[in-house]
């Protein structure tokens, strides 16, 4: 019986600053046709990092969480898991293709895209049973439970609320235990409660993610350092969150806070704002 | 403008010539004349053609050899008229496309541009979201997912299809009422 390699922990844990980088990302650029969604990326993300990646909509962080899940080929530049070099071509290697598949899980924007099994058991165990692991049952039972879907196990993922199917959608993947967890908006279709949950679970795991957002309010809460793309797609901050969310300027120049008119009493001026919208 | 309109008009005589010839002879003159006119493109114009009709020409000509062999008739003729047309129909298509601006082509008709708009802006929400189901299993498939594993996601991806397209028809011909495009 393997047994389950990590827990629900809290606080999390400090990411060694020495350790390799477990993602190398150098001078990465992509283009869709004659539109250029990212260029000349670098960064590297040590093992146990939990780092958040901004950008306003269009700036190319879902191409980059699909570059970095071997999905997309980078047009430019390289990208390395664990010190080997990942692209689509070489995750044709069945052995490559196997660890990485199992070691670096991407969580997509729409939930609906992932989910395509008869019920919420199946789909929770579709990765254990590629695997061919020996307690697949135990494994859907306890990451249904984390998640709090145990109630739906036998019901088709399709007709649970957007929230829920979020919930499936990550039992499924934490039911392999990736090393890597890369998430696509993650709180973008959920209300209020389902968003504070996901984030006390998201902080309670001990595991290096990678999560984009545009909400400004949420991201010291996903992550401590911050990686941010500008509307040119370069990448305009590498850093500690705290210290971006200082910096307006730079802000304003991502495109992630906005200025306009409002009152304070009978006074009306205007200044940069921090709302958050989905 | 002018330019997307001559090819509008050119596509919609062909198209209406496509189907009034009968003779297979003919329908391949057409077809040749079609990958002519698409120069450097035309095997890739024709790939695609090809690719986008198999399915469905091969499910109805399968089953015209069935209904022929039941009522003891020669079905050559037909399916070969049949398979020629609406090749030509397709590569016609694409060519076209890839040679104008709808957009402009249709600038004549304030109504064409709107319903233009409607079903390109869909066209582009739904090959991001077929896109995206075909990476998503992709990144959640450790081995090549079975046969039954790929229907599963194909249901799932059609029936997501249909749904979100009612939902999109709803949603649109309600903002085309609001904004006074219905008249009653």
């Amino acid at each position: 019986m393997t047994e389950l390699r990590y827990r629900i922990i809290k606080p999390a844990a400090t990411p060694a600053l020495d350790a390799a980088p477990v993602l190398d990302v150098i001078g990465v650029g992509h283009r869709y046709g004659a539109t250029e969604v990212l260029r000349d990326i670098s960064f590297a993300i040590r093992p146990g990092e939990k780092v958040v990646l901004l950008g306003s909509n269009g700036s190319g962080k879902s191409t980059l969480l699909k570059i970095l899940n071997g999905l997309i080929a980078p047009a430019a530049g390289q990208f390395h898991y664990q010190g080997e070099a990942i692209t689509p071509a070489r995750l044709k290697l069945p052995a490559l293709h196997r660890r990485f598949r199992s070691e670096v899980a991407l969580l997509f924007q729409n939930p609906d895209a992932m989910l395509f099994n008869p019920s919420v058991f199946d789909e929770i165990a579709f990765g254990p049973r590629q695997m061919e692991l020996t307690n697949v049952a135990e494994r859907v039972r306890h990451w249904a439970d984390q998640v709090g879907v145990s109630q739906h196990l036998e019901r088709p993922p399709f007709t649970l609320s957007g929230g829920e199917k979020q919930k499936v959608c990550l039992a499924a993947l934490l039911a392999l235990e990736p090393k890597v967890l890369l998430l696509d908006e993650p709180t973008a279709a959920l209300d209020p409660r389902s968003t504070g949950w996901l984030v006390d679970f998201l902080g309670g795991l001990d595991i290096t993610t990678l999560t984009t957002t545009h909400n400004l309010s949420l991201a010291p809460e996903l992550g401590s350092r911050a990686l941010v793309l500008g509307e040119d797609h370069s990448l305009i901050h590498d850093g500690p969150i705290q210290a971006l969310l200082a910096d307006m300027d730079l802000l304003a120049a991502a495109n992630l806070v906005h200025t306009h008119r409002h009152r304070h009493g009978n006074i009306e001026h205007r200044h940069t704002h921090v709302h958050d919208w989905q | 403008m002018q330019r997307d309109r001559v090819y509008l008009g050119l596509y919609l005589v062909a198209v209406l010539a496509a189907t009034l010839i009968h003779d297979p002879v003919w329908l391949a003159v057409g077809l040749a004349l079609v990958l002519l006119s698409a120069g450097r493109q035309a095997a890739n114009l024709l790939r695609r053609a090809v690719l986008t009709v198999l399915a469905f020409n091969t499910l109805i000509s399968l089953s015209y050899i069935g209904m022929a062999w039941w009522q003891d008739i020669s079905p050559w003729q037909t399916l070969l008229r049949l398979n020629l047309r609406v090749l030509l129909l397709t590569c016609l298509t694409f060519l076209f496309i890839a040679r104008s601006n709808l957009f402009q082509a249709l600038s004549l008709s304030k109504n064409l541009t709107y319903v233009l708009g409607l079903a390109y802006s869909q066209s582009l929400i739904f090959r991001r979201a077929h896109e995206d189901f075909r990476l998503a299993l992709s990144s959640r498939s450790l081995k090549r997912p079975g046969l039954l594993d790929r229907y599963r996601a194909s249901a799932a991806a059609v029936s997501w299809f249909i749904e979100k397209s009612l939902h999109a028809a709803t949603q649109s011909s309600q903002a085309l009422r609001s904004r006074g495009f219905f008249h009653d």
